[in-house]
């Protein structure tokens, strides 16, 4: 769950920034004709609901709900008691209180729209079936459409704001990374200095991605696990660290660059073997590790299109196999 | 896989194949993402970071995942080689088709919060079962390897929460408290905690993620961390105070506790998780405090503990789930207070057949931080 800082700074991204990107999205609404359009966010997918209102759900579930004219709505899981703070961190029409959202949802619709409306969900495939269910019902009102075409056609470019952000959280990462000491000797120090570092730097969340080597030092590497990546997330989610070769810090430097940020740094250290205490840090050290790189991924730039990019950028990473 | 995760995946598998066989299925088809990845960790022993990824069990044979990203499929080759993992850049259409490749057999979905909708309602869904009531009954009590997962993690709990307490001092900004205790549970090998906080007076009226607010003198700071060990999460509930504690902060900690240890002390197999909450709430309509216990300023007292950190069953008054042995919870009578602002305070407990075991250790206090 999201647990760093989240807050809303006015002077990084404008309110009118925002009312911008909705702006963009109603007017293609109207173009295809919906009645209403629906985002669904969640810890695992917050990207879209946030590039429009800035708000990112550290847990549990939301809809946006985008009409056509208005200030978009947002029916929120949450207890009541966050709503203060959901309105303090996003710009936003209503908050509803919707604990069971499917049901929520389609209530509100049928109160919003009474006549019979074809109403845009963005990843239609996707949507948990909790919250389709009531909606997708017979005699809900609601004729509902896959409309993640719609949303991916006025996502991009990423305008400066969005570039400013992805620029703060590489900083942010190129501190954490600066902020390992060379002594580190498990993975659980590493990771412990880069949290520590970018959360104390305002890091709204932090996600490394470790490729472990199971062969030898100096031998091909014939294969690797890769934790921790991440995609769909917040603009300043910045961390990707990863154990691997010096020939995959090319990689890893390509996908900064792919991602048009070209602060990435890298930071490599060796070190011999060591075990890890019994009963410490076993979670994560449960390979030695030898060479160490990082390199920064970074959410919300240009190449984020929060539909269908974290597939096409997974491909793109690590080839499969690379000299160790 | 190390041996203590060796074994919790073989409780885990043991106890499905009997449940699959009991409600006659053939394959299960269970859906997960970084949000809800709980059901997945149970049948397959994944926790996904990364899309969506989707675990076929047949009895019998080793399980199939499918798995949106890349990197996640090759960390689950290294990981899980028991799994038969294969990446699929579609993931909800490849489920589809190998559910579709499968004929005639019976198959039943889970779990309805993270299923998606094409495969739920779409042309195959009028043939597919429900089976998430079949997964919460077994995840509802745990296994001895379980409970040995939950109880390091209630322990690390309780370390978290003392670097808590050290981190908690005027003028620092209340992410900074966070980023103390991410930093130590990253140093003990946790992967994952939850956490929530607030700081401040009468104008708290619960937690959130932190926020830029610095610390200041006569704080009440509250937080519910719940760190994870091998997929189970254990929570603990405290308050503390920067500087000497008022009076009324005093009274109304001992009301708070009062409610804990009447909460504690309904845990017991046989009664109702409404008994535990109804236990809590007298406490507060006793001394006056009725209105604080209801949905305006509350959420639940206390709830399931385990793979997921809102887990079954949510401990309120209405809700009668029999508590059995093994089951673990949170019990906290967490809510607004009209003199001091929102408070915390709660354990995690396993219910035995006696009544309950405590597991979290920090005592029950309401801690005062020195300001200088």
């Amino acid at each position: 769950m999201r647990r760093g800082l989240i807050s809303w700074s006015r002077e990084e991204v404008p309110a009118l920034v925002l009312e911008r990107r909705v702006a963009r999205l109603q007017n293609r609404m109207r173009d295809v004709g919906l009645g209403a359009m629906l985002v669904y966010t969640s810890f695992a997918r917050p990207s879209a609901v946030a590039w429009l209102t800035h708000f990112v759900p550290y847990w549990n579930e939301a809809l946006l709900v985008i009409f056509p004219t208005e200030t978009p709505v947002l029916l929120a899981a949450f207890s009541k008691r966050v709503h203060d703070w959901i309105r303090s961190v996003s710009h936003l029409g209503e908050v509803r209180s919707a604990p069971d959202l499917g049901r929520a949802a389609a209530a509100f619709l049928k109160e919003r729209s009474p006549e019979p409306a074809r109403i845009g969900v963005m990843e239609l495939d996707a949507l948990p079936w909790s919250v389709a269910e009531a909606m997708a019902k017979p005699g809900s009102g609601a004729e509902l459409v896959d409309a993640t075409g719609v949303f991916a056609s006025v996502r991009q470019p990423a305008d400066e704001s969005e570039v400013l952000l992805a620029r703060r959280a590489a900083e942010i990462a190129a501190r954490a990374l600066d902020a390992v000491p060379a002594t580190a000797r498990r993975t659980s120090e590493v990771l412990s200095a880069l949290d520590a570092s970018a959360r104390l730097d305002g890091a709204e969340e932090v996600l490394t991605a470790q490729i472990r080597r199971r062969s030898p030092p100096g031998r091909a590497l014939r294969r690797r696990a890769v934790g921790r990546v991440q995609g769909r997330l917040g603009a300043r989610d910045a961390l990707f660290f990863q154990e691997r070769s010096a020939a995959i810090l090319g990689a890893g430097g390509e996908m900064v660059r792919r991602n048009g940020f070209a602060s990435g740094r890298e930071k490599r250290f060796c070190r011999p073997r060591s075990p890890a205490p019994a009963g410490q840090a076993r979670l994560l050290d449960r390979r030695d590790l030898h060479r160490k790189s990082a390199a920064f991924h970074l959410r919300g730039g240009p190449a984020d299109a929060a539909t269908g990019a974290t597939r096409r950028r997974s491909r793109v990473p690590v080839p499969a196999t690379q000299p160790g | 896989m190390n041996g203590s995760t060796d074994a919790l995946a073989g409780e885990r598998r043991a106890r499905l194949a009997v449940a699959m066989s009991g409600e006659g299925i053939d394959v299960l088809v269970v859906a997960g993402n970084a949000w809800r990845s709980d059901y997945l960790r149970f049948v397959a022993g994944v926790t996904v970071v990364e899309g969506q990824a989707f675990a076929l069990i047949e009895r019998e044979k080793p399980a199939r995942l499918i798995i949106e990203s890349a990197a996640e499929a090759a960390r689950f080759r290294v990981e899980q080689p028991g799994l038969a993992v294969s990446w699929e850049p579609s993931p909800i259409e490849a489920t589809e088709n190998a559910i579709h490749a499968l004929g005639a057999k019976r198959i039943a979905l889970a779990p309805f919060a993270a299923v998606p909708y094409r495969l739920a309602m779409g042309p195959l869904g009028s043939g597919i079962a429900r089976a998430t009531a079949t997964l919460d009954r077994l995840m509802l009590r745990k296994s001895p390897a379980e409970i040995r997962a939950f109880r390091r993690a209630a322990a690390l709990a309780d370390e978290g929460y003392a670097v808590f307490r050290e981190a908690a001092r005027v003028g620092r900004p209340e992410y900074a408290l966070v980023a103390d205790v991410e930093a130590f549970f990253r140093s003990r090998g946790c992967p994952e905690n939850f956490q929530i906080l607030g700081a401040g007076g009468k104008e708290v009226h619960g937690m959130h993620p932190p926020t830029e607010r610095r610390l200041t003198p006569g704080d009440l700071v509250t937080t519910e961390l719940t760190p994870c060990v091998d997929g189970y999460y254990a929570q603990i509930c405290r308050t503390l105070v920067l500087g000497q504690p008022s009076e009324a902060q005093k009274r109304a900690f001992t009301v708070y506790n009062e409610a804990l240890e009447r909460g504690i002390a309904a845990v017991r197999t046989g009664a109702t998780a409404g008994d535990v909450a109804r236990a809590q709430n007298e406490v507060f309509r006793r001394h006056g405090l009725a209105d604080y216990v209801t949905s305006e300023y509350t959420r639940v007292r206390g709830h399931g503990l385990g793979l997921y950190v809102d887990g079954r069953p949510a401990l309120l008054e209405d809700v009668d789930l029999v508590l059995e042995p093994d089951m673990t919870l949170i019990v906290h009578p967490n809510t607004y207070h009209p003199e001091v602002g929102y408070f915390v305070h709660g354990d995690s407990v396993r219910v035995t057949s006696e009544g309950c075991e405590v597991l979290t250790r920090t005592p029950r206090e309401l801690f005062s931080v020195p300001i200088a």
